[in-house]
């Protein structure tokens, strides 16, 4: 029998954004890494987003799994320590990827790719002194039908709780995206080619979660209309509600994805033409949310042009709105432009959070851009809060759960807590809010 | 978004970042004792690394299969027109001195320079 191998599995925190709601999900990369390991490793995930992370814990070996740019520096720092500790430690994950060449300066072994079928070999190889600095599957994906259920059980669930209310659970019917958009590395992470997981697997994975609200976390959904067709309409029957990015602009695709449970979609709002405005109301239309997406400084952008986009939003009837300061992620082709142009200033990763700019916009000043950013979440939410509209957008996908007998009530045994902290209860006056 | 082949005489397979495979367009002109290698980023055709992000390694691999000597070498950067609607997807190209720091490694050469390039080549 293989001896057990216990593994100090750690998503690393990292420094949320000002001014905004924060709301912390149940990451989706270590469960899914995990799910790829041997029964034999007894795997102890510390989320630092939600729970402090204890050195001491008695372990054999660590693994890092990152997803944001902003977390490749707190991962170097958790690495250093262990080294300290001597222990090993290993990483993976979108960010260890995107950030490789550092990373592999800070740790043991770096897992590049998909880990089905492949994350065995370097505890193997560890056991015997023989672990390699990098496990290279870069562009070699497994076959999408190796893509198993994540191993969900490793969450502390009480701890993406907030007031009682559970948060969605991350899933993912697809990898890879054959679209190459500006700011985005999904095609050079996960391939340019749309991969989708077979339809009776994500149904079987789907059913297992013990959650009724998940966020579909594919790059878009809108990449193959049949395959989209017939994943509506085999997950309709779970009664699942869920979150997802865009959606085929289709009649019947949005009619089947509201069948689905389709709760809102994540929409990009990039100009202000009537095809936007269209867009939007369809979805409605179907009884699906939008959460408008605006990516600002964009070099066609002036800050006249921001602030047009801005009042736009107001005519469309979004439910919530998202910016995002554009921000050139290594291997993308913004990255590409910005850096053959000189304007990237800011290689601190610490500062790659899409809310800090980070790189000399086009037609307008770098204090300008960050200007418009905050302008545009104060202006959006000048007359109802972040948290009021999601608490609207809640309530509606309560009273759907209510209609079809699928609505859990909240767990009122957390009603005092938020993420595994006391909530503050103070009620703000003017008097005691300065 | 495919790349028109105007921009190329051959697709040049390379091995990008952590050696994944990767596809680029490539032109090879010579003029006046130089060699004039332009390499043109294929978008969606290429499953591996950017051009630009290959950067030094792809010049070396060209120079190594063509046998050429990279010190003789002028490397432009294609940006193909893709006929977008997007704009950053118009087309550039960008003269590359890997010799330089970074602020001053790429120039960016008018329609106008690359054609007289091009004409230099006989074409």
């Amino acid at each position: 029998m293989t001896e057990t191998i216990k593994m100090k599995l750690i998503y690393p925190r990292w420094k949320k954004l000002p001014g905004q709601t924060t709301f912390n999900l149940p990451p989706h990369g270590p469960v899914a890494y995990a799910a790829t390991l041997p029964e034999y490793v007894d795997i102890d995930f510390v989320d630092e987003n939600v729970e402090e992370l204890n050195f001491d814990d008695p372990c054999d070996i660590v693994a890092l799994s990152t997803m944001l740019s902003t977390q490749v520096k707190r991962a170097w720092e958790i690495a250093d320590e262990y080294h300290r500790r001597g222990k090993t430690v290993l990483a993976g994950g979108i960010s260890a990827m995107l950030h490789a060449e550092e990373f592999v300066k800070h740790v043991d072994s770096l897992f590049l790719g998909e880990s089905e079928g492949r994350s065995e070999q370097a505890l193997i190889d560890w056991k015997e002194g023989k672990l390699k600095k990098v496990y290279n599957f870069m562009g070699k994906q497994p076959p999408i039908e190796s893509v198993g259920p994540c191993r969900r059980d490793l969450y502390k669930r009480d701890l993406y709780n907030h007031k009682g209310v559970q948060m969605v659970d991350l899933f993912h019917a697809s990898r890879g995206c054959r679209f190459s958009c500006y700011p985005c590395a999904v095609s050079y992470l996960g391939g340019r080619k749309f991969r989708p997981r077979p339809i009776d697997k994500v149904v079987e994975d789907m059913a297992a979660i013990d959650n009724n609200r998940l966020f579909i976390v594919d790059n878009s959904l809108a990449q193959d209309k049949e395959w989209e067709k017939e994943l509506f309409r085999a997950i309709a029957p779970l009664k699942k509600k869920w979150i997802s990015h865009t959606i085929e602009d289709d009649p019947e695709v949005l009619d089947l994805a509201a069948k689905a449970g389709a709760w809102y979609v994540y929409q990009a709002v990039y100009d202000t033409s009537d095809y936007i405005k269209e867009r939007v109301r369809r979805y409605h239309d179907n009884g699906i949310g939008v959460e408008g997406t605006i990516l600002l400084g964009l070099d066609n952008q002036t800050v006249d042009d921001c602030k047009r986009l801005i009042d736009f939003l107001g005519e469309i009837d979004l439910d919530l709105a998202e910016f995002t300061i554009m921000t050139p992620f290594p291997h993308t082709k913004a990255y590409d432009d910005y850096l053959r142009q000189g304007r990237i200033f800011d290689f601190d990763w610490d500062h790659y959070n899409a809310g800090q700019v980070v790189f000399k916009p086009a037609q307008m000043t770098p204090d300008e851009l960050q200007g418009v950013y905050e302008y545009a979440w104060q202006s959006f939410y000048a007359s109802e809060t972040q948290e009021s509209k999601m608490f609207r957008l809640f309530c509606n996908v309560a009273l759907r759960e209510m209609n079809e007998g699928t609505y859990r009530p909240r767990n009122r045994a957390l009603a005092n807590k938020s993420f595994g902290k006391e909530v503050d209860r103070t009620v703000k006056t003017h008097q005691n809010a300065f | 978004m495919k790349v028109s082949p105007k921009y190329y005489d051959e697709q040049f397979p390379f091995l990008g970042e952590w050696d994944m495979e990767s596809l680029c367009g490539l032109k090879i002109r010579e003029a006046d004792g130089r060699t004039y290698v332009i390499v043109t980023e294929l978008y969606q055709e290429n499953p591996g690394t950017s051009v630009t992000y290959a950067g030094e390694k792809l010049l070396q691999q060209i120079c190594d299969a063509k046998k050429l000597n990279p010190a003789a070498v002028t490397y432009i950067e294609c940006n193909p027109d893709t006929n977008s609607k997007l704009s950053f997807y118009d087309e550039e190209y960008f003269k590359v001195d890997f010799n330089a720091d970074q602020q001053h490694r790429y120039r960016r050469l008018e329609s106008e320079d690359v054609k007289k390039i091009l004409s230099q080549c006989g074409e």
